[in-house]
């Protein structure tokens, strides 16, 4: 071992650029699984930390509709029931002008009924980091409470006053004092909440005399049942008791999750490639070493444990400094997985990050079974070489060759697998690994196709004749013979150019079926809602008479509405539920089914059906003619589906009459208005118009169809922007894997362009030689990832999209995407050329050709 | 060919070590000189000097080229790879053929890099004449390590000649051979030239092919003596 580890750290160190290769291969792949799962991580934990701190020790609590509780519940729970251990609260997502306009969850709490809920704000004062704190936030108004940590952080001092807004409304605050909590979650928790006395919250969320819910603790056992009971039959239809959810959020963004660690592992499988090239490379260089080993008694384990010991010692570097850069990468991913699931979920504030221990394990166990297992068949080809015959490099492409049909069969085997394993509905991972299974296939078919298309360049060379130049001969002999290197780094720069066309076209088809869904969609002229937090969706409601002074407006034709609200069910967790009072899409609205032509399926909906959303129908198997029991506030009560429609939404959501939903839920609330203007209005002008008329009213977000179009492609674009910076990691992991392979083969290669040079090649036939070779490998590259790109993406298209989230998508193929990844190939191999053709045109022919 | 106070020196560990020291010689066409010298005496650096390949400390290595004389330390690294390109062949100790070439594609490989168009009809004919000559016309499209030493020695004997050079500059080209095989492929390479005016200049360290030079030089502390056979 002593031995093994020895020579494996001389070598390392004698060549330092193949060595370094290795660290980064094994780097950047660790790097991408770490930074995506501490983005992962960090948005569900700063989520579920601040839901924990607000639930404190909630067991259940009492909830009620859209519009919340009406306050003599509580009356009556304390006063009828003498039950103390019960708590209003109010909460809602506020923007603080002190805090870098970040939302904050504000929370309105009864500081009487707080004690055995939430340790921090405990009325013996331990939690408060003022003397007075707890007094003065009981007996002044319009004071808020909030976390020392975030105090500090934004330099403000009990005392302060800070300025919040909701929608329209503004509100001042004063600071009274400060939070501190012993337990480091606790306080994590904390961070993203303000808390103000009930009353002031009720008036700053606009829910006077309402209560959002009722937090209680119930004992376990048969006491605690009948206490449920008692309380269960005080309630009226509408309000329920349910357990706090602790996993609806995971679930939630679980799917969205999956899919970015899907391409952050992409990045380390590239990144394999890489590793076992390197190895390659390095056992071919020593064969003539290993070979006088042999003859000295090594045995050939010590053999494969010299090349593994190297692999293992420069994976546990490369994972070392891939996770110090996952580290960094993390903190950015973080920022656009968290503008993500603010736009498509819910709203989310993360200030700090962890570094969990699982992730490390996760990005050390992934850095060294890469590093070991890439360097497992080399090490293994090394431990072939003969005792005191030094192994010619001729006969390890001739291994090859003959390995060639072999590992292509198996490349078959393993493409026909991958495709098993995407046609039943398993778990979405499996389809990940159906897909991980085509790729390495079609990587595994990289040699063989690389020999046939030069074969064809050879052909083409020998009947072009004297117009080919005798250095594309060159160039396409030394890539063939140098097969087992070349075709891996031509596989890894094909993986990682494939994923661009793929994941490109997806995402321009995803575009465009949007773009022509929201068309569509979108007939009225001009949209109006209130600001909202979360990017697309319009669920605070619009101050009261907005709608009515909208109607006095001169070439206003007609004014549709919508209330979006959240609703619980028994068996489906939330759904978006959106009341219309007519439909603005008219017969664009695209059924996927429907109990009968558009006209028909509507007249039903206002009978009371309900149209769902195709993400809906996908995840839970709903379709016309089952029902949906939603909770309103008359009671749980069952509506019939009577169309599925498509529909681009994460989160499943439903569309139900206004007049019915206003028979079943109490709520007179409106979240938006879409007008249509008389013929000849200038929508620009009237958008002016309106805009000028409520402004220092109410706050408004006022926007035409194409305005709402627009806003609506800027938060799919910002969608997939990690996305497309995970692609771009990906592209450079390959693009070092074919600088490695070239920088590699010339060192190989060193007396051969010495003799090339003595013959008379001068150096910018070098260059010449060289880049041609790089430019061949980018064309095969690119030539290879076009229909792998193209399989990949009818792959994301009809069976990830549709699995992950239930989204029907049309493939629009754009021969740009083609084109573009086809000269993406061609460019990063030539600029990966550029440094090792540099070094061939500086290497001086004498001492080349002194080395042996 | 003349040698004007060449010399060439490295610097080795902070120390200047000279490999070739003032040599000054003349070389005649037709002729065969031996360079005799042990192992790091300097014979590789003179020949690659020559060549060419390596540009000296200092002094001159005049080439005469029909009526003119030619400066090949006055020329840049392009214009020194153009002339070797045209009027020097090399054999090698390590025969050094080109291993993703075929033999014929190897010895062809000298003229195709001048890039005309009518050299390489012309070269395949002459390639093909050349190979037949040392005996390897039916190998033609056989890859070099596929052959032995003495073939491989062969097709570089061919490389060296099939761009009609005004030299022939060898690097030890038996050194990897038998005894036998040596002296086959010594006597094939002196039926080549003899008789082709081509000056034949070979460094080695066995006495023994010194016996077939016209005159011999020997190389010792970076200085060459003469040896007239």
């Amino acid at each position: 071992m002593q031995l093994s580890i020895t020579l494996a750290c001389r070598h390392a160190w004698r060549r330092p650029a193949q060595s370094i290769f290795f660290i980064i291969g094994v780097g950047l792949g660790v790097a991408m699984i770490v930074a995506i799962d501490l983005a992962n991580g960090a948005a569900n934990r700063a989520f579920s930390l601040s839901t924990e701190a607000v639930a404190g020790k909630t067991t259940h609590r009492i909830v009620g509709g859209p519009s919340g509780l009406a306050e003599g519940i509580y009356v009556a729970l304390r006063q009828q029931l003498g039950y103390r251990l019960s708590a209003p609260i109010v909460e809602g997502y506020v923007l603080a002008e002190e805090l870098d306009m970040q939302p904050m969850r504000l929370l309105g709490v009864d500081s009487f009924a707080e004690s055995p809920f939430r340790n921090y704000l405990d009325g013996d004062n331990t939690g408060f980091a003022d003397d007075n704190g707890f007094t003065a936030f009981m007996v002044q108004s319009n004071t808020v409470l909030f976390s020392a940590a975030l105090a500090n952080r934004y330099n403000l001092n009990a005392g302060d006053f800070i300025h919040i807004q909701v929608g329209s409304r503004r509100q001042t605050l004063q600071i009274v004092s400060t939070l501190k909590s012993d337990g480091k979650n606790e306080q994590r928790g904390l961070d993203g909440l303000l808390i103000t006395d009930i009353g002031t919250a009720q008036e700053i969320l606009g829910k006077v005399g309402r209560l959002d819910r009722i937090d209680l603790i119930i004992p376990e056992g048969t006491q605690g049942e009948i206490t449920l009971k008692h309380i269960t039959n005080i309630l009226p239809p509408g309000a329920r008791i349910e357990q706090p959810p602790d996993s609806t959020v995971e679930e939630m963004t679980a799917a969205f999750r999956l899919n970015l660690t899907a391409l952050s592992m992409l990045a380390l499988l590239v990144g394999i490639f890489l590793i076992y090239n390197t190895v390659v490379f390095s056992v071919v260089q020593r064969r003539s070493i290993l070979g006088s080993l042999r003859a000295l008694g090594v045995t050939r384990n010590e053999i494969f444990s010299i090349i593994w010991v190297e692999a293992g010692l420069l994976g546990v570097i490369g994972t070392i400094l891939g996770l110090g850069l996952g580290y960094l990468l993390g903190r950015g991913a973080v920022q656009m997985v968290t503008t993500s699931i603010n736009d498509l979920f819910f709203v989310v504030t993360v200030r700090q990050i962890d570094f969990p221990p699982l992730t490390i394990l996760k990005g050390a166990i992934s850095g060294i079974a890469a590093a070991l297992t890439a360097a497992a068949i080399p090490a293994y080809e090394a431990t072939n070489v003969r005792p005191a015959a030094a192994l010619q490099r001729s006969n390890i492409e001739e291994r090859t060759r003959t390995a060639l049909n072999w590992v292509s069969g198996v490349g078959v085997g393993i493409v026909l697998l991958g495709i098993v394993l995407l046609i039943p509905e398993w778990h979405l991972s499996i389809t990940f690994v159906g897909i991980f299974a085509i790729i390495i296939g079609i990587s595994l078919l990289t040699p063989a196709l690389t020999l046939g298309l030069m074969r064809i360049l050879s052909g083409l060379a020998r009947v072009l004749g004297k117009s080919f130049s005798p250095l594309i001969r060159l160039a396409i002999r030394d890539i063939t013979r140098s097969l087992s290197r070349t075709s891996v780094a031509i596989a890894a720069l094909m993986v990682a150019v494939s994923v661009i066309v793929g994941v490109g076209l997806m995402i321009s088809s995803f575009r465009l079926t949007i773009e022509r869904w929201l068309t569509d969609l979108l007939q009225a002229d001009i949209f109006i809602s209130a600001p909202s937090l979360i990017s697309d969706q319009t669920t605070a409601p619009l101050a009261p008479g907005v709608v009515e002074k909208l109607a006095t407006f001169p070439g206003i034709a007609q004014i549709a509405t919508s209330r979006l609200i959240d609703v619980s069910t028994s068996d489906l967790g939330v759904i978006q539920l959106a009341a219309v009072s007519m439909d603005i899409a008219g017969e664009k609205r695209h059924y996927k089914t429907a109990v009968g032509d558009h006209a028909t399926t509507w007249g039903a909906l206002e009978a009371g059906g309900l149209i769902i959303n195709e993400p809906m129908s996908n995840r839970f198997k709903l379709g016309v003619g089952d029902e949906v029991a939603l909770f309103t506030d008359r009671g749980e009560q069952r509506f019939p589906i009577v169309a599925v429609a498509y529909d681009f939404d994460v989160q499943p959501g439903a569309l139900i009459g206004d007049a019915i939903y206003r028979t079943f839920w109490d709520d007179t609330d409106l979240s938006s208005a879409a007008l249509f203007v008389e013929i000849g209005v200038d929508v620009d002008a009237k958008i002016d118009e309106l805009r000028a008329a409520f402004a220092g009213e109410t706050e408004l977000v006022i926007r035409s169809s194409s305005g709402l179009r627009e806003h609506s492609l800027a938060i799919f674009d910002r969608s997939f922007s990690i996305t497309v910076a995970l692609q771009m990691l990906a592209m450079l992991v390959a693009f070092i894997g074919i600088l490695s392979a070239l920088v590699s083969l010339q060192l190989e290669r060193r007396r051969e362009i010495g003799t090339l040079r003595a013959v008379g090649m001068t150096r910018r036939q070098l260059w010449k030689l060289t880049l041609m070779e790089t430019g061949l490998m980018g064309t095969t590259a690119g030539i290879i990832a076009m229909p792998t790109g193209f399989i990949l993406a009818l792959i994301l298209i009809y069976i990830i999209n549709l699995r992950s989230f239930g989204w029907t998508l049309q493939m629009y193929l754009q021969p740009i995407y083609f084109l573009q990844a086809f000269i993406v190939a061609l460019t990063a191999a030539l600029l990966a050329g550029v440094y090792p053709a540099w070094r061939v045109g500086g290497m001086q022919p004498a001492d080349a050709l002194r080395e042996e | 060919m003349r040698l004007d106070r060449l010399s060439k020196s490295y610097s080795e560990a902070g120390q200047n070590r000279i490999v070739l020291n003032q040599v000054n010689q003349e070389f005649y066409e037709g002729e065969f000189v031996c360079l005799l010298g042990k192992s790091g005496s300097g014979k590789s650096t003179l020949l690659n000097l020559i060549s060419g390949i390596d540009a000296p400390s200092s002094g001159h290595v005049f080439i005469q080229e029909g009526n003119r004389e030619i400066d090949l330390t006055r020329l840049n690294e392009h214009q020194r790879t153009l002339f070797r390109r045209r009027h020097i062949g090399i054999i090698f100790q390590f025969f050094n053929l080109i291993p993703t070439l075929t033999v014929l594609e190897n010895v062809i490989l000298p003229l195709e890099l001048t890039g005309r168009s009518e050299s390489r009809r012309e070269g395949r004919n002459r390639a093909e004449v050349l190979l037949d000559q040392v005996g390897l016309s039916e190998r033609l499209n056989t890859y070099p390590d596929k052959l032995s030493g003495g073939e491989q020695q062969r097709v570089a004997i061919a490389r060296a000649l099939v761009h009609n050079p005004l030299m022939l500059l060898a690097d030890e080209p038996t050194g990897n051979l038998d005894t036998e095989i040596g002296a086959t492929v010594l006597s094939l390479l002196l039926e080549m030239i003899r008789g082709t005016g081509k000056m034949l200049l070979m460094a080695t360290h066995a006495p023994e092919i010194a016996n077939h030079a016209d005159r011999v030089l020997h190389i010792t502390d970076g200085m060459l003596v003469n040896d007239t056979v």
